[in-house]
């Protein structure tokens, strides 16, 4: 009976999550399909449209931009993932964990910076930082006064910036996560190290890491999947060009910004359909990955 | 009991539907005021496209007020500074949710899909029966009623037009041995075909080797999305549309020629390799002040130099820079220009929620007299919609826009086709693949093609 009851307790808690996800995903998961499945565009409105079966999915396989486009969001993703939002935040976190604390939040605060700036503000910084002397700052500064070439870096290094951009806002989010699960670790453990003689290294690599796995299979996760989607900071950056039209982008260009206005929601729809399958298939692998079902198993020890 | 009830239920409706209708009556046959939006894109140097309108609204209360009539128009000038792409795309929505502004000033080749959807009106059967309504209707260079037509309607006032000149540097010119005479001759040249986009490539591609231009700087074709490279499709033999057919065209040799003519660009050193997406406030200040020996681009943007950029203003730009139309890619062939008149729509009842729009047709045709449009196209560098401003002192005494009113006599327009914006973005997305070295010209007209073929099914001939 009091088994039961707890049962329900749970129910009511998890209800809020659940409305916000049935309304948030679900209901536009089902929409997206939906409209994936019809020929809706500017043309037809939102009214004048027809049902088309698979035709968009397709034209989507024969569509020779899919293949260059799906690659470029994998090198995207995995760039900005590995290196940033999983790899910065980590190192970050870490770094901070080992300052003075002063020194450590402020270290933490100036990460925050680009994440709290204004994002066509923050790109449009980047895309002046990049531009072609004599305007750039990396002309201006780094490469004239030593006599050395200059170029337009953003269209030369386009992948590179549009990688950089997005990680420098998304490491502030596994920074955070990590940190505050590092400051967590129970502080005999990390002392009882480091009387045992574990260097900087070792504490990282035998303590703090294998704590982490929880927030780090959540951020991989997560950011793999906002990663998947996002395209903002591109979109202003290159607005797609010299190899960035990532699958989000590509999805954005063609159901609601064009040049002649001419939408195709239908289209744009079926290419978003596909980053929803293929977000869900991500978070499989990584559930498997990192053994979530081990991570969520009840404890041994059930009651106190 | 329950009888009696419905009963009374029923004339309670009944008088409350009566009262309803009666108020509708009153409501309408007095005093009322009409709100029409105007929205156009950009403010600066084009404010006038959305602002005449206020002006134009205080004529037509005069002469409705004149008429007995109870109705006082309010016009509401909204300035959009996205860009097209968003803009489009606000309307749109707008439209599509009943809230469209009742005028809105767009490119005449949203007419085709906007025309479509149902979120815009027509506006007459034919140019006679548009020519017949109002004076300045009448006015309209007649050429202009074609880019506004669709399906045998007109859909659209034009509301301005331009050019978009190959323009050169004559002091650079000069800087590396052409002579007055040749300078002056160079339009001419341009326009009989004697002087060629390959001309072009070399004489840049000599300046930057004798070191009178930079390199990179002998030729800079507009840096970002924008219909100017159709010009250059087109200067190599491509054809866009087939009016028979109503059907978009391709032709795959002049996508190969076009798209290895932007190549060499890059190849000869003229046009730097990472150029495209170069920031517009750069563009403008690298061209205006005198640091490009050729660059391409519209007659408003003479205007914005005059007034924002070049050190020295308008004289020092007619001192250093010349004009003439796009040169053909091929010898022989005249040189051209491709004007792009934006233009006044009406929103349809459904797209916009009024049923005011012959109200808003009436402020359209006083936001098109001679003296206002003239306002407009001399402080945007605009050219003229009406054949009175060939013979109106404001507009004559403009020096660049008389100079320039000429590469109308070889214009076209982009076709009013529901799909050119996606046939559009075929061409745009492989030229800067191939201009880049992405894909090599014969690669990027194939994908470009393939394309094409696929989201425009049977809407396109390849030819």
């Amino acid at each position: 009976m009091r088994k039961h009851k707890r049962s329900l307790t749970g129910y009511w808690f998890i209800l809020p999550a659940a409305v916000l996800v049935v309304l948030y995903f679900f209901i536009p998961v089902i929409l997206t399909l939906g409209i994936s499945l019809t020929n809706m565009s500017s043309v037809t409105g939102f009214s004048n449209w027809s049902w088309t079966g698979l035709a968009n999915y397709i034209k989507i396989l024969k569509h020779p931009d899919s293949g260059s486009n799906f690659a470029t969001t994998l090198i995207y993703v995995a760039c900005t993932l590995s290196f940033f939002n999983v790899g910065m935040g980590l190192l970050v976190a870490i770094l901070a964990h080992h300052m003075p604390k002063r020194l450590g939040e402020i270290f933490r605060s100036l990460w925050l910076l680009p994440r709290i700036t204004p994002p066509v503000v923050y790109v449009l910084m980047w895309t002046m930082l990049a531009a072609d002397a004599p305007y750039g700052v990396i002309n201006q500064l780094f490469r004239i006064p030593f006599g050395l070439s200059t170029s337009n870096w953003l269209p030369e290094y386009a992948m590179l910036f549009a990688v950089l951009v997005n990680g420098y806002i998304g490491a502030s989010f596994g920074m955070i996560l990590f940190s505050s699960a590092i400051e967590a670790i129970p502080n005999d453990i990390m002392v009882s190290s480091l009387v045992d003689g574990a260097s900087f290294f070792n504490r990282a690599r035998y303590i703090i890491l294998p704590q982490l796995k929880w927030p780090l299979l959540f951020v991989t996760t997560y950011q793999t999947l906002s990663l998947l989607t996002s395209f903002e900071s591109i979109l202003i950056l290159t607005d797609g060009n010299f190899g960035t039209e990532v699958w989000a982008l590509w999805s954005y260009h063609k159901a609601l910004n064009n040049y002649y206005g001419n939408f195709q929601y239908g289209f744009g729809a079926a290419l978003s359909a596909v980053l929803v399958f293929v977000g869900v298939i991500f978070a499989i692998i990584y559930l498997k990955y990192f053994k979530f079902n081990d991570l969520v198993k009840e404890p041994l020890i059930d009651e106190l | 009991m329950k009888k009696n009830c419905f009963a009374v239920m029923l004339i309670l409706c009944l008088a409350a539907t009566t009262l309803y209708a009666n108020g509708g009556q009153e409501a309408s046959s007095g005093p009322r005021t009409v709100s029409i939006e105007v929205w156009t894109r950009e403010g600066g140097i084009n404010h006038w496209r959305a602002d005449l309108a206020v002006e134009a609204a205080k004529e037509l209360n005069a002469q409705l007020k004149a008429e007995g009539s109870q109705i006082t128009v309010e016009a509401v000038p909204v300035l959009d500074e996205g860009d097209w792409g968003g803009y489009k795309k606000k309307y749109s929505l707008a439209a599509d949710s009943g809230e469209a502004p009742l005028i809105v000033v767009s490119g005449h080749e949203d007419i085709a899909t906007w025309g479509q959807a149902g979120y815009i009106v027509p506006l007459a059967s034919s140019v006679e029966e548009i020519q017949g309504e109002t004076e300045q209707f009448a006015d309209v260079i007649p050429s202009l009623w074609n880019c506004a037509s669709w399906h045998g309607n007109i859909w659209g006032v034009p509301q301005d037009t331009e050019a978009r000149p190959m323009y050169f540097n004559k002091t650079l010119l000069k800087k590396v041995g052409f002579t007055d005479a040749q300078i002056a001759q160079l339009p001419k040249d341009i326009e009989e075909g004697k002087f060629t986009l390959q001309d072009l490539v070399s004489t840049a591609q000599k300046a930057v080797e004798m070191g009178g231009v930079e390199p990179g700087y002998g030729y800079w074709h507009r840096p970002k999305k924008g219909g100017d490279f159709v010009q250059f499709y087109r200067a190599f033999g491509g054809e866009i549309y087939d009016a028979q057919e109503d059907k978009l065209v391709v032709t795959r040799d002049a996508l190969v020629r076009f798209y290895a003519f932007q190549r060499s660009c890059v190849e000869t050193g003229i046009t730097p390799a990472t150029y495209i997406g170069t920031e517009w406030n750069i563009w403008h200040d690298v061209v205006s002040n005198n640091k490009a020996l050729f660059f391409n681009g519209g007659t408003w943007m003479w205007a914005d130099w005059a007034k924002n950029y070049a050190e020295g203003g308008e004289d020092a730009l007619f001192a250093n820079i010349g004009y003439a139309y796009e040169p053909s890619g091929i010898r022989g062939r005249k040189g051209s220009t491709l004007s792009h008149p934006l233009v006044y729509l009406i929103s349809s009842e459904r797209a916009s929620g009024s049923t005011d729009q012959e109200l808003a047709k009436r402020l359209i045709a006083l936001m098109t007299t001679t003296e206002r449009n003239t306002r407009h196209a001399v402080e945007s560098g605009h050219l003229g919609i009406l054949q009175s401003q060939a013979r109106y002192d404001a507009y004559t005494s403009n020096k660049f826009l008389a100079d320039v009113t000429y590469l109308l006599d070889n214009n076209f327009y982009q076709p009013n086709h529901v799909l050119y914006g996606t046939w559009f973005d075929s061409l745009w997305d492989n030229m800067v693949a191939a201009e880049q070295g992405e894909k090599s010209p014969e690669e990027a007209a194939e994908d470009a093609v393939k394309i094409m073929k696929l989201e425009l099914d049977d809407q396109l001939i390849v030819k």
